[in-house]
């Protein structure tokens, strides 16, 4: 069937493409207005986003646990065990003891670089549709957070803070395409650029071509000028591949962050860094290998048959 | 009459977004979980007149800017909605087959959202929005298309009986 009201229908859809167009020209030229909305919108959202949050913890642990089965397969063990001991009380301790085991494992971080942070918890992960990688923290300007700041996890670094509103702000997370960090090779002191690559893996480029970089060298954030957006010495990540193609002019490789930005729920954001930079200190210990017992089969072949 | 039925079709956009915002982004789901409220107005729109699901996609688009994680700039998923929103309308309007039945809804939405992405990552090429490695576009593409493929079913009844609240233009799926 055609429909009928077509010209009307015509002039409505040009009258709202050319609103939408106005609406993009003018945020690229930076009209405060539309800022102004999407933070009002973000200060209306963040109560529904902090009780979602609130509520579906316990679902939210349960799904990660879910897509995380074979990583997690230790974890879910002992806390099968767990359960056993405390019954009823499982539910929601597990929630707290996880978030309380991530604090103590940033503040360890934080303590040893003397940072100042603001510890936060994750209210709202962003939507992956827009191809980004955020997270809603559940602090804002209130607590003396700022555009541009460091945000550290349990393991390292998390990302930095990319807007902020008066109780909540959005950290753009170091596995985001449009993340780029500097990064010094810890003892070797080289230096690079890492950037996101949209997972847990980010790909590393020397700047450099002189220096070479091996399988499992740890990167250390480089810092900035007056510690924003990043902090020196945080731990990033640490190197699983190396290209040594001919056609680069300096070296590539892929990174694997500390982060696993599949489960993050506390994270601290640094709000003023130490005096001294902190060098290699952070450097995490490398894991120590669990020996796997070797089994040895000797086999004796029987005797032949004898007709 | 057009201003009743805005009027009562805004409060359900508004609920349904911030239950995106507040309940569906909680979870990190394997390949990029999916987006109910773009669901929503993508069936809206393809059981809607051309007329109605332009100003769908236009009101959807706004809420979908407004949202934080939304990457690009104010009025991107403006245009980006309006287009599909109209596109899949008018493609399907009057034809039985395609919005008359569940199955033909269905099609539309997931394929409706497939261009969505597209679309966006043409318009963020254009805008210089950095979207990502090709692998992972691939990824977050497929996997909100079988998201969609497996949500649409389950909600679709919901929608569609709202849609009849608001329009009461025709049966419910």
């Amino acid at each position: 069937m055609r429909y009928g009201g077509e010209g009307r229908t015509r002039l409505l859809l040009i009258i709202l493409i050319v609103t939408a167009l106005f609406l993009i020209t003018l945020d690229l030229r930076g009209v405060a207005v539309l800022d102004g909305a999407r933070q009002g919108t973000q200060t209306i959202l963040s109560p529904f986003q902090k009780a979602g949050n609130f509520i579906l913890s316990p679902v939210k642990n349960f799904v990660t646990d879910i897509t995380h089965l074979g990583r997690t397969r230790n974890q879910i063990e002992k806390l099968r065990a767990d359960n056993a001991k405390l019954k009823a009380d499982l539910l929601n301790r597990k929630n707290a003891d996880a978030q309380l085991k991530q604090l103590e494992s940033i503040l360890d971080l934080a303590g040893t670089a003397g940072y100042k942070v603001v510890n936060t918890r994750v209210i709202s992960q962003g939507s992956s549709q827009s191809f980004s990688q955020t997270v809603t923290i559940d602090s804002g300007s209130n607590a003396g957070i700022k555009k541009n700041m460091t945000v550290l996890s349990q393991s390292g670094i998390a990302g930095v803070v990319k807007d902020v509103y008066p109780t909540s702000a959005l950290v753009m997370l170091a596995s985001d395409p449009a993340f780029k960090i500097g990064v010094r090779i810890a003892g070797t002191q080289q230096i690079g650029i890492l950037s996101g690559r949209g997972s847990r893996s980010g790909a590393l480029q020397l700047l450099d071509n002189l220096t070479t970089v091996k399988v499992g060298d740890v990167l250390l954030a480089r810092g900035s000028v007056a510690n924003r957006p990043f902090v020196p010495g945080v731990p990033v990540g640490y190197v699983t591949a190396v290209d040594n193609s001919a056609g680069e002019i300096a070296q590539t490789g892929t990174v694997r962050y500390y982060t696993n930005f599949g489960g993050l729920g506390v994270l601290a954001v640094v709000v003023a860094a130490s005096s001294s930079n902190p060098g290699d200190a952070l450097v995490p210990p490398k894991p120590v290998p669990t020996p796997i017992p070797t089994v040895t089969v000797y086999v004796t072949p029987s005797p032949s048959p004898t007709k | 009459m057009l201003t009743r039925q805005i009027s009562l079709s805004a409060p359900i956009f508004l609920s349904i977004f911030i239950f995106q915002e507040a309940v569906v982004n909680q979870f990190k789901l394997p390949g990029g979980g999916f987006s109910l409220f773009g669901i929503f107005a993508l069936v809206w729109a393809v059981i809607s007149t051309p007329e109605i699901a332009a100003l769908t996609g236009f009101g959807a688009g706004i809420l979908m800017d407004m949202s934080h994680s939304a990457g690009g700039p104010v009025g991107q998923w403006t245009l980006i909605m309006i287009i599909v929103c109209y596109g899949v309308s008018y493609l399907g309007y009057g034809d039985g087959n395609i919005n008359g039945n569940p199955i033909g809804v269905v099609f539309f939405v997931v394929v409706a959202n497939l261009i969505t992405g597209l679309l966006f990552l043409a318009s963020s090429a254009l805008l210089g929005v950095t979207t990502g490695s090709f692998g992972q576009i691939l990824l977050t593409l497929l996997g909100n298309s079988l998201w969609t493929l497996v949500i649409t079913p389950i909600v679709l009844p919901v929608f569609s009986f709202m849609h009849h609240l608001v329009f009461e233009t025709r049966s419910v799926l």
